[in-house]
């Protein structure tokens, strides 16, 4: 029965054709990046030299690194699909669709709206692995076969797509009531407590008991694997604290904002700092290794300049900023499409409230510029913030590094800054889906 | 009295659908329209018309602004948008605020997106808050508000720039009798009650008799006007039209 009433929502109009592409475009983007970063990987994993072993680490760090933005991605588009789905899904209630089968749908709905993202996505990777292909590592392009993966390996990511998809899609359905009479959303602003700063410090103390592992002689799988749950666990750790830190920001800002648009951006982060985190939180992690290992790489540039360092050193370091620099910009990408993928679905949403604040005057470019402000005020906190924090870690090679290799220092502060930039064209990029919704109430 | 806001033959049509067919009216400064009909009789476009939310396909919307006509229907977007900001209010059913705001924030908005400083803008509410009733309540969310106290939160909002002519669209569409006779207290002791004019479209003959004037539509043609006569309260004249 529940296949049935699936297809029959799934018939529905043209308008709700178009809802749909915008999932699954971004878990194309999200199936593509990570077959691409994948087959990196798989090149890196078939060395079998000496230095091997520094290349495959640092890949599963950069791997490490992109998936929280990749599941950041996967599940705002998830929750598109769910959320689009809402008005339908209250109606059947009121036909008197269980709650079960209500959930059944949705989730059914999205993964399949994921699978279908995720074959595109496939056509997408295929069509970036020759571009892929002609980046330098070891002084030479990766080349086409090293970054073809196996078909099994494929078909694991899609299946992990649809995975993501169908546990997001719950995890969505969890913040609204679908009930007979409609669809609400939570009333209260959610509450973050210090609690979350208790667990962090706790996960942080645990990652140094696994440091220490580190330290004795053992293989370059185990490392590799400690040095993943470190990374996994500090992501945990952000994620744990960094909605808190959003929440407080929030709140200072809204009680000083002077303008509608400003207001409006720190109300709508206020209303859910876990979401607005949500969004921008791959660039934490992202930002913050790039100052702290481009730092090093900085120096380390510095130093195999010099007499005593082989051809092999020097290319392990050009190679480690060739890796920085694209784990950077893919991050970057994905917080984009993500923040895009979540705008089109915030005009969706408040489609309705909108159009009314546009009778009543309210120009569209303060509706633009408070949707904006969602996104990029986070992104501007949470990516300085964490680089600044690298930096003071840091503190002692990072000055040595802005007086010997400037450059390299430059470059990352202009990748930051680039992704920053790349994220406010996607958010430009949603304005004509607002206009378009306006222009359609009038 | 005065009339402040006019309309004279004008027409709209949705495709091959006639929405207004020659629709003329005027409206005067202080007094009470309501707008009532079968669902697609063209009230909601009607209103829409007058408030400069769409223009007709032809005939003449005109506003009465400080005793120089201007014809709304021929105002660029921009300056329809600053008239509605600066002299319309508007009310809605469902009251369409803004769920992450506070009460006074959702009224102080409306102040602040014409460029009025913050300060100014919350003191401003604070009093429409409190001159509905709401004293105490400017800090809640609108989630934390029943639906006839949201209601006067968008009535504060709709006469916080002390609007000289309110547009309501189903005030009380989503309210019970008695939160929607209270509701009409209100929005006609912010409009009416401050001597400016209130359009309001409706379903509830409870709250037509409640206005000093009543038109009756039908396939987007005025049918019937009836007037409440104010020396005999309770008393009406009823007129046809064609």
């Amino acid at each position: 029965m529940t296949l049935r009433v699936a297809w029959l929502l799934a018939r529905a109009g043209t308008g709700s054709r178009a809802a749909a592409v915008l999932p699954i475009v971004a878990f194309a983007v999200v199936t593509a990046l990570l077959l691409a970063v994948a087959g990196g990987a798989q090149a890196f994993w078939s060395w079998r030299d000496q230095t091997a072993g520094v290349y495959q680490v640092l890949s599963a760090i950069a791997l490490a690194l992109l998936v929280v933005p990749l599941l950041a991605l996967g599940g705002s588009a998830a929750r598109l699909s769910a959320r689009r789905r809402d008005d339908r899904l209250s109606t059947l209630r009121l036909l008197g669709a269980t709650p079960a089968t209500v959930a059944r749908l949705t989730v059914l709905e999205s993964t399949a709206l994921a699978l279908a993202g995720a074959v595109v996505g496939v056509i997408g990777y295929f069509a970036l692995v020759p571009a892929v292909a002609l980046i330098p590592f070891r002084a030479e392009a990766l080349g086409i076969p090293a970054l073809v993966l196996a078909p099994w390996a494929i078909a694991t990511a899609v299946a992990g797509v649809a995975a993501v998809a169908a546990v997001s899609a719950l995890i969505g359905l969890r913040q609204v009531v679908i009930s007979p009479l409609g669809v609400r959303t939570r009333q209260n602003a959610p509450r973050l407590r210090w609690v979350r700063v208790v667990v962090g410090a706790g996960v942080i103390a645990l990652a140094l008991a696994l440091t220490n592992i580190v330290q004795i002689d053992v293989g370059i799988t185990v490392i590799a694997i400690v040095l993943g749950c470190l990374f996994g666990g500090t992501l945990a750790v952000l994620n744990l604290v960094g909605p808190f830190v959003l929440r407080l920001l929030a709140g200072r800002q809204a009680r000083r904002a002077r303008t509608a648009a400003q207001l409006l951006g720190a109300r709508s982060v206020l209303e859910s700092p876990k979401a607005a985190w949500r969004q921008v939180s791959g660039v934490a992690m992202t930002s913050f290794m790039a100052v702290f290992a481009g730092t090093g790489v900085a120096v380390l540039n510095a130093i195999s300049g010099s007499e005593g360092a082989t051809a092999s050193d020097r290319a392990l370091v050009t190679d480690i900023g060739t890796g920085l620099t694209i784990t950077l910009v893919i991050s970057f990408l994905m917080v984009a499409c993500s923040a895009g993928v979540n705008q089109a679905a915030d005009v969706f949403d408040r489609g309705d409230l909108y159009v009314n604040l546009g009778y009543l005057g309210m120009p569209r470019r303060i509706m633009d510029a408070a949707r904006e402000r969602t996104v990029m005020w986070p992104l501007v906190v949470v990516a300085v913030g964490s680089a600044a924090i690298a930096a003071i870690v840091v503190l002692p090679l990072a000055g040595y590094s802005l007086i010997v290799a400037p450059l390299s220092l430059l470059t990352i502060a202009l990748s930051i800054a680039a992704g920053i930039g790349l994220v406010w064209v996607a958010m430009r990029l949603t304005r004509p889906v607002l206009t378009a919704r306006l222009a359609a109430a009038a | 009295m005065a009339s402040i806001l006019s309309a004279r033959d004008i027409r709209k049509t949705y495709g091959s659908t006639v929405a207004l067919d020659g629709v003329s009216l005027e409206i005067e400064a202080g007094e009470s329209l309501a707008l009532m009909g079968p669902s697609g009789s063209g009230k909601t476009t009607l209103l829409h018309l007058l408030a400069g939310i769409l223009t007709p396909d032809s005939g003449e919307v005109s506003w009465n602004e400080h005793g120089a006509w201007q014809r709304v229907d021929q105002m660029k977007e921009a300056r329809r948008s600053q008239l509605r900001r600066e002299s319309f209010g508007f009310v809605f059913q469902q009251g369409l605020l803004i769920p992450e705001l506070t009460a006074l924030e959702n009224v102080a908005l409306a102040l602040m997106i014409d460029g009025v400083s913050r300060p100014q803008s919350e003191q401003r509410a604070r009093q429409k808050l409190a001159a509905l009733g709401l004293e105490g309540l400017e800090d809640r969310r609108i989630g934390q508000l029943s639906g006839g106290q949201a209601q006067r939160v968008a009535i504060a909002r709709a006469q916080v720039a002390d609007a000289e002519i309110v547009f309501a669209d189903e005030p009380t569409g989503a309210l019970d009798s008695h939160t929607s006779e209270e509701v009409m207290t209100a929005l006609l002791g912010a409009t009416t009650g401050q001597g400016r004019s209130l359009v309001l479209v409706t379903h509830d003959e409870t709250v037509a008799a409640r206005c000093s004037r009543l038109l009756r539509m039908r396939d987007g043609r005025i049918v019937q006007q009836t007037r409440s006569i104010p020396e005999h309260p309770g008393i009406t004249y009823t007129e046809a039209r064609s």
